[in-house]
């Protein structure tokens, strides 16, 4: 049976993804949220997985971003993906290549602009789904809640407000799902608009890309406390 | 029981065909140059170490039809080949020391059985290994080094490929000198570093130093390294032992499907087939697919084939 990549995207192109070796894990399925509770992937999500295992990027920083071979870059960590915006970081790094060093990082100056974006958001979805991972199964300490008040203002206070939208949390949460909660928050109620769940969405995962353990927990801190 | 003139009888009623066995693909007379593989092309292997590796390499090569290949050290060492010192960066990792020791203390403790018994199942296949792919470098000690070159007449090499440099290089001279075996420099296309092989004047450096000192022209890296490997195989074609076919994009560029990037590949095939160059031509599979390491390696080897006929 020839395991070819079809010329478009599609459901066949995703049920012969499932074979190949060397995505396998990423786990990636559209259709099927992963068991952390993230979004479906999406097509567009498959078309940047394409870019990125067809430009080789998986041989040096591997299918889940945590490989860093030939001395590249552990992405699932690196802050210049977490600067990065819809590809203006990443592309820019993957169009010049790092060359001439001894990682000797390749330049891609062909890729288009759609296949940038699409590249970047693929690697940003990997960085979630592997911090969410990462994040859950972090050892948990008690956290600063006054230093979680000054992270809750900067970050949150814009959509969210202990005396507010978040009221109560405390009580009906124990501390271990609060975090759970924090980390990959359920769908609002139906009456929240649409734009808004997008937007909010979008933030918290940005969010999660950045989370230090300490982040979380005195976050976690705080809610506990403010929120009663 | 049969009679000797019985015997006779039975083989001479028999048709040719069942007494000659027909030759492997790799011996096809179709082929004007010596292909094999880099065993890197394999990218979905059992881990190092693991007791699947070799019979699967093997096996790949017995159904794409290579008959020879140039293994890496990585594929022979319970280790993968960076937890030896290979890249500068690795060494800086976590833990490496300890690694490196435990690589070292095992280099020189395992008997040369242990090679033999790699070399078999090639054997046992009608196969050749024909390179040990082992990346010298300043990690390894005098006595690591040694013990590498018997290694190497352990496993049936005819000598080394390896990614190395050439404070390396220096060091290596009275060893390929007291062994008799040649290390063949594999370059990359790092232009800063002037250790590093990805000129012409690096290989010529190296060359200067030993007759047992003799290339593998990457012609991928080369041209990514802006190098003309058709120039540079004109000129040294007695000093190259094979060539790494792989085709890579001029500029650092990256690696594309054989014909999609910058490298000559179909000058050099027929520049070493039209002169008669003793060069081997190996494959090596580098860039992204979706297919199994097997099936792409065939394509590439269709690719140069077609630009052979």
């Amino acid at each position: 049976m020839s395991r070819v990549l079809p010329a478009g995207p599609g459901l066949a192109l995703v049920a012969l993804l499932a074979l190949l070796p060397v995505v396998i894990g990423a786990q990636v399925v559209p259709g099927k949220p992963d068991a952390g509770g993230m979004p479906a992937p999406t097509v567009a999500l498959e078309r940047g997985r394409a870019v990125y295992v067809l430009n080789t990027c998986h041989f040096c920083h591997g299918v889940d971003l945590t490989k860093a071979t030939m001395g590249a870059a552990v992405l699932l960590h690196s802050p210049l993906v977490g600067a990065d915006e819809n590809g203006n970081v990443i592309g820019a790094v993957v169009r010049a290549g790092i060359p001439n060093l001894q990682t000797s990082m390749p330049a891609y100056p062909d890729l288009t602009n759609q296949e940038v974006e699409e590249l970047a958001a693929y690697i940003h979805y990997l960085r979630q789904l592997g911090r969410h991972k990462e994040l859950m199964g972090a050892s948990v300490a008690a956290g600063d809640a006054a230093a979680g008040r000054t992270y809750f203002a900067a970050n949150c206070a814009s959509c969210h407000a202990v005396t507010g939208n978040l009221k109560g949390l405390a009580t009906n949460y124990d501390a271990a799902t609060l975090r759970a909660r924090v980390l990959g928050p359920p769908p609002p109620a139906a009456s929240v608009d649409a734009g808004a769940i997008a937007a909010g969405r979008r933030q918290h995962l940005t969010l999660l890309e950045k989370y230090s353990d300490d982040d979380v927990n005195i976050l976690v801190a705080y809610l506990q406390e403010a929120t009663k | 029981m049969l009679s000797r003139r019985q015997f006779g009888g039975v083989i001479a009623g028999l048709p040719l065909s069942a007494l000659v066995s027909p030759p492997p693909p790799w011996e096809r007379a179709a082929d004007a140059v010596r292909f094999g593989l880099e065993t890197f092309s394999f990218h979905d292997l059992p881990p190092a170490g693991d007791p699947r590796l070799i019979p699967t390499i093997v096996k790949n090569m017995v159904e794409i039809g290579l008959g020879e290949c140039e293994i890496m050290s990585g594929h022979v060492e319970p280790w993968a080949s960076y937890t030896t010192g290979w890249w500068v960066q690795s060494r800086r990792a976590p833990g490496f020391q300890k690694v490196r020791e435990q690589a070292r203390h095992w280099r020189l403790t395992v008997p040369m059985d242990y090679y033999r018994a790699v070399r078999k199942q090639f054997d046992d296949a009608g196969l050749n290994i024909h390179l040990y792919n082992v990346n010298f470098n300043e990690t390894f000690t005098d006595q690591e080094r040694d013990r590498t070159f018997e290694a190497a007449v352990a496993l049936g090499v005819t000598g080394f490929s390896s990614s190395t440099v050439l404070t390396e290089a220096k060091r290596l001279v009275p060893f390929v000198e007291r062994h008799k075996m040649f290390v063949a420099m594999h370059n990359h296309n790092n232009l800063v570093d002037p250790d590093q092989f990805a000129t012409p004047a690096s290989f010529e450096k190296a060359l200067a130093m030993s007759d047992y000192f003799k290339v593998t022209l990457d012609i991928g890296h080369f041209v990514a390294g802006n190098n003309d490997p058709v120039a540079f195989i004109k000129t040294h074609h007695d000093r190259i032992v094979n060539i790494h076919i792989r085709d890579r994009k001029r500029n650092n560029g990256p690696s594309r499907p054989f014909g999609r990037g910058d490298t000559p590949i179909k000058e050099v095939l027929r520049l070493i087939r039209d002169n008669h160059y003793p060069i081997r031509c190996y494959l090596e599979y580098e860039y992204g697919s979706f297919r199994f390491s097997v099936e792409e390696v065939k394509r590439c080897l269709e690719y140069c084939r077609q630009a052979l006929a």
